[in-house]
């Protein structure tokens, strides 16, 4: 019940009211930025978002340390459950982590196939009933439409909602006129949203540059504090 | 005498299950002239190698208790300490470490870093044991040392680098390029014990030297020396020698070695890195807590002529009588010198001073600090500290775990009973992890310790050293019982019938607690006389040991005392103590009491292909699983499973994986356990309690 309130007042359900068609099953989002600005942070908020309903989530990660990724989940939890009030914060905490399983490939040049297959092994034999794939250092700079092209299907096809963190390097302009990420252009076909972070003066806005099929940059009425790294409304 | 200290090393070689370590050692033993002839390992020739010397560990080709042996190599006197691979014996591995100066970390040049080398290598780390490591089976197809090495790095976090890169590999596995000197080492005669130097191979001359800058690039981070030396490009053998040297002993470095001890390669550059890299008794720090004042810390120095300060490591039952592996830190011991225990405050005379090889002894006169030697006939425990007397000294005690898992056993006959009596006391003696005692409900023996297979091996050497057949019950899972909220008390206790009475009034609360237990006196204006007070606390602490849901041990609790009543003639201290009890059971209930079970981190490691396989047994265990870490086709999957679920595990693991998987398990921490299932084990309680009754 406490969870329930808890998700209700999430900005995570302010982003969705805001997307057009909104975000479910099948759906594949990325959060674009250079390094540092708060990718991860936003991804691991969608997470526990759904952690907090008893929803399992996979974590993927391309490149961190399982630790690493941890300590992540457990400030952000630390944080929000401190600026929620949450009660039996020990209990909420120990389903969180029961319902969240990290997969991390360390290899370079993991192939997506054995990433699938990983996921698949999980969720068929190993009877985890995740709905959201959380997928972190993912690089897109690699060619990777047909990456994508499977993790689409397979979003599809297992009813998985996908997240993904993209991260933004080299010279400016790194975006179009439109406010589009140059390196996500080729993938616009698999990917339903695209969600861009910049820096305005301190904070970090969200804008929703790619919504299904619209392509208009929209700055969301939502903001990461740099402080806390929480994703709130404004 | 300096001299003899310097040229003194005490190691252990530490590795994962497989890796090679036993065939390592008798090859060791083999080069130092110890034995004069090569065994091999279980399968291989059915002679067993001459360190795994039990009959049991033969038999499964692994080794379990630590034997300790003393070689020479180069004038320097080397004292092995054979550390048991396997997790479940890990306080034989976490004992032997505390007496080591340094080790050797054997890695398969195959499986690389795998999960029991990571448990080992924290172990090391713990208490600060300096390492080098050493790459073996480098004749093994898919053997790859430069990839071990980036996981040494890697993974286990050290900084590594190779002091020495392979002639060929797999099948075709030479020699070695020793990086330091530039030369080439291959190995001849039939047991390799002929080293001959050559110049490096053409081909190899590219690789070597860029793993020699390598090795410089890591050195000169911590040396000064080589530094500025190799911007004047005047690097000599010397110096690398001293600047790795310096690394090793702080730890900021770990060199790597490689080599086939199987074939007789590698093995005799591994000795002449041990007597170069590792640190000799004096470099190494060591403190005592000093009894007599308040276990103020003591730094040992490693001197002869001070008073004796050494720690019993090990116990062992020989065919002439107990045996007690000794680790001198301070002084030196003679025959005929007299010690003192200082846990059993009992002083003896030194007998047979001996230095042990694998499987026979050597009458030496006496051992000096540093040493590592035997006593005969010492009536002491292992991990006791025993002095010149005169000092009350203490070793740092070593951490013992709790105890997990307990098994209620019988002798199938009467005869055997008293052998299996005596062997309990031995084993409880050797090994602060099993632990032995009478159920008083049942009158079953229990014994307890840190793993299935931990209890099974106890259960094998009664068999085979005590010749006692045990039968045994279904392993229990140790259970705790836990409040969850505060409860209020005000109780009571009140006899007044006739002769002397009793009468004792306590009031306060009980609470969750962070730690075990805690007694909180907030008695004010003398309600409760001060010398009543311990007698509460007494009587609390006897409550403990049962928990009125299954009868296990409570944990976590506080209890505040704030107030009460007594009686100038009938309170006592057994009234009090009695007040007590009655207040904790009034209480109890009402502090809603949950039973917590014991959750173990499990870490399978598998190729990927039965990853699908793992997560679902994990699952079906009722375990979380925590992580998967893919690397290539293996995966290293994390998870946090009951004790409970685990029993038989290793088995259904190897038929899942066709036998290519492994896991290891350590106690995590205690969790609640699911209602459902505490239901059952509560009405289980129940109706042992009402069948007890009957009878």
């Amino acid at each position: 019940m406490v969870k329930k309130i808890l998700s209700a007042r999430s900005p995570i359900k302010t982003l969705e009211k805001n997307l057009r068609g909104g975000f479910g099953p099948g759906h594949l989002g990325v959060f674009a930025s250079r390094k540092g600005v708060g990718k991860t942070a936003c991804l691991v908020q969608i997470a526990l978002d759904r952690l907090f309903e008893d929803k399992p989530v996979i974590h993927v990660s391309y490149a961190s340390r399982v630790d690493y990724i941890i300590s992540w989940y457990e400030e952000l939890f630390r944080k929000l459950a401190s600026r929620e009030n949450l009660k039996s914060e020990m209990e909420v905490h120990d389903r969180v982590v029961r319902n969240r399983v990290i997969l991390n490939f360390r290899q370079e040049g993991m192939k997506t196939e054995q990433v699938l297959k990983s996921m698949e092994a999980l969720l068929g034999p190993g009877n985890f009933a995740a709905r959201t794939i959380i997928v972190d250092g993912f690089n897109f700079y690699l060619p990777c439409a047909e990456d994508l092209a499977q993790f689409k299907k397979f979003a599809v096809d297992r009813q998985l909602e996908f997240w993904f963190s993209c991260s933004l390097k080299g010279e400016d302009p790194l975006f179009d006129d439109q406010g589009l990420p140059f390196v996500l252009k080729d993938y616009l076909s698999s990917l339903d949203i695209i969600i861009t972070l910049e820096h305005d003066n301190g904070r970090v806005r969200l804008n929703l540059v790619k919504d299904h099929d619209q392509i208009s940059s929209k700055k969301l009425r939502l903001e990461l504090d740099p402080q806390t790294l929480l994703l709130t409304r404004i | 005498m300096n001299g003899t200290l310097q040229r003194m090393r005490n190691i252990g070689i530490s590795a994962h299950i497989d890796s090679g370590k036993t065939t390592l050692t008798e090859r060791i033993l083999y080069y130092c002239k110890k034995i004069h002839r090569i065994h091999e390992v279980k399968g291989k020739e059915g002679g067993g190698a001459t360190m795994d010397y039990m009959e049991l560990e033969r038999e499964r080709g692994i080794t379990i208790t630590s034997a300790t042996t003393n070689v020479t190599w180069n004038e320097h006197s080397i004292n092995i300490i054979d550390t048991p691979g396997h997790v479940d014996f890990t306080i034989e591995v976490e004992r032997s470490l505390r007496v080591l100066d340094g080790a050797i970390l054997v890695l398969c040049s195959v499986g690389g870093v795998q999960s029991q080398t990571l448990t080992v290598d924290k172990q090391l780390k713990r208490y600060n044991v300096p390492a080098i490591a050493f790459v073996n089976k480098l004749d093994r197809i898919g053997a790859n040392p430069f990839k071990v090495k980036d996981q040494i790095n890697d993974k286990l976090g050290r900084r590594a680098a190779l002091l020495q890169v392979p002639v060929g590999l797999e099948d075709k596995f030479q020699g070695l390029v020793d990086l330091i000197r530039m030369k080439a080492y291959y190995f001849d005669g039939p047991n390799g014990e002929l080293v001959r130097e050559e110049e490096i191979p053409p081909e190899l001359e590219d690789l070597a030297w860029q793993y020699r800058e390598e090795l410089l690039d890591a050195v000169s981070l911590f040396s000064d020396e080589v530094t500025e030396a190799i911007l004047e490009d005047r690097v000599t053998e010397e110096m690398l020698l001293r600047a790795i040297r310096k690394g090793t002993i702080s730890r900021e470095f770990t060199p790597v070695l490689m080599g086939s001890a199987y074939r007789n390669k590698g093995v005799q550059l591994l000795l002449d890195a041990v007597v170069n890299y590792l640190p000799d008794p004096s470099e190494v720090e060591n403190i005592a807590l000093d009894l007599d004042r308040e276990e103020k810390p003591v730094i040992l120095k490693a001197d002869p002529t001070l008073p004796c300060v050494s720690y019993a490591f090990k116990l062992e039952e020989g065919p002439y009588g107990q045996l007690t592996y000794i680790r001198i830190y301070q002084g030196s011991l003679r025959k005929g010198d007299e010690l003192y225990n200082t846990r059993s405050k009992q002083k003896f005379k030194v007998g047979r001073v001996v230095r042990m090889h694998a499987d026979h002894m050597e009458d030496i006169e006496g051992a000096v600090a540093g040493d590592i030697a035997a006593l005969f006939g010492v009536d002491c425990a292992s991990g006791d500290t025993i002095c010149s007397p005169g000092l009350n000294y203490a070793m740092t005690s070593i951490y013992v775990p709790e105890p997990v898992i307990s098994l209620a056993i019988e002798a199938s006959d009467k005869l055997s009973a008293d052998r299996l009596a005596k062997a309990l006391n031995r084993f409880t003696k050797e090994d602060p992890t099993f632990r032995v005692y009478i159920d008083p409900e049942s009158k079953q023996t229990i014994i307890q310790g840190m793993g299935e297979l931990h209890l099974d091996v106890y259960v094998e050497r009664m068999k085979r050293e005590y010749r006692v057949e045990v039968v045994t019950g279904r392993p229990q899972v140790a259970y705790r019982e836990a409040i969850t909220a505060r409860a209020d008390f005000d109780y009571t206790h009140k006899k007044q019938t006739g002769g002397a009475g009793q009468f004792g009034r306590v009031i306060g609360y009980i609470e969750p607690f962070d730690g075990q237990y805690e007694f909180v006196n907030e008695v004010k204006g003398g309600h409760i006389p001060r010398e009543f007070i311990p007698s509460c606390d007494k009587g609390f602490q006897a409550m403990l040991k049962k928990g009125q849901l299954i009868g296990s041990p409570i944990i976590g609790l506080r209890v505040v005392l704030t107030d009460g009543q007594f009686h100038p003639v009938d309170s006592s201290d057994i009234a009090f103590q009695m007040a007590a009890q009655g207040a904790f059971k009034q209480a109890y209930k009402k502090a809603r009491p949950q039973i917590l079970e014991p959750i173990m981190k499990v870490v399978v490691e598998t190729p990927s292909e039965f990853s699908g396989n793992v997560f679902g047994s994990l699952n079906q265990r009722r375990g979380i699983i925590v992580s998967s870490i893919e690397d290539g086709s293996y995966s290293r999957i994390e998870a946090e499973v009951p004790l409970s679920e685990m029993f038989g595990y290793s088995t259904i693991l190897r038929s899942m994986t066709q036998g290519k998987a492994e896991f290891t398990m350590e106690f995590l921490k205690y969790s609640r356990l699911p209602a459902s299932l505490a239901e059952q084990l509560m009405e289980e309680h129940r109706q042992k309690l009402e069948a007890g009754d009957r009878k």
